[in-house]
């Protein structure tokens, strides 16, 4: 669908975008900027599912990645709720 | 055959555009000095980056019902990625991660002060009154 060099340079952008977010969740001082790289993380991860869906052909990418950037933010709302111990 | 290569230039293109923002976003994880700068760099650069990489998967593989739901999409990234941002930065704030030290307005602090000398000093009035 998508030509294998723009899949290639796609995919190695957001590897490396993981990866510096990896570093910053090994590093991070606090347990806030770990919640911040993790977001990067999932944000890198709608990329690349959009990516393989479009080189296999997939016709239920759009879905994963409406249902991904619609439901996405549940997941750093959690973590910040954890952060505060459950308070408001 | 030529409007096919076009279509496909231009969707490569969006989604290029859309990796190396998120990877500008990685890079500014890293580079960044505290939590504020790191929340307002993800925050940003990769809920527009997945706006453009969900664009770009739009123009490649077209049909109406995939713009309707790319445009759904689009919003409610735009919307929540703030959100959640904005949740993590005041989760950060209220645990006690300090700002880097060249912040020099640091108005929330401020704003606390005031709210807590106005309630106290209501208590005086209303205690002057009840006496």
């Amino acid at each position: 669908m998508i030509p294998d060099i723009v899949a290639a340079i796609v995919l190695g952008l957001l590897a490396i975008a993981v990866v510096l977010a990896v570093v910053r969740v090994a590093m991070g001082p606090t347990a806030g900027d770990s919640a911040v790289a993790a977001d990067l993380i999932f944000f890198a991860f709608i990329g690349i599912v959009a990516v393989f869906g479009l080189q296999f052909s997939i016709d239920a990418v759009i879905d994963i990645i409406l249902i991904a950037a619609v439901l996405g933010f549940l997941s750093i709302l959690s973590l910040a709720r954890l952060l505060q111990g459950g308070q408001r | 055959m030529n409007a096919d290569i076009l279509v496909t230039v231009f969707g490569s293109a969006l989604l290029i555009l859309g990796a190396a923002v998120i990877t500008s976003a990685a890079v500014g994880l890293v580079k960044l000095p505290d939590l504020y700068t790191r929340t307002s760099a993800v925050g940003t650069a990769a809920g527009l980056g997945v706006a453009l990489i969900i664009t770009g998967v739009v123009v490649l593989d077209f049909s109406v019902l995939n713009l309707i739901k790319g445009l759904i999409a689009i919003v409610a990234q735009l919307l929540t990625s703030s959100i959640g941002s904005f949740a993590l930065a005041r989760a950060g704030y209220l645990t006690g991660s300090r700002p880097v030290s060249t912040t020099v307005p640091d108005e929330l602090a401020e704003s606390a002060a005031h709210n807590t000398l106005g309630r106290s000093g209501e208590d005086t009035v209303h205690k002057g009154q009840a006496d």
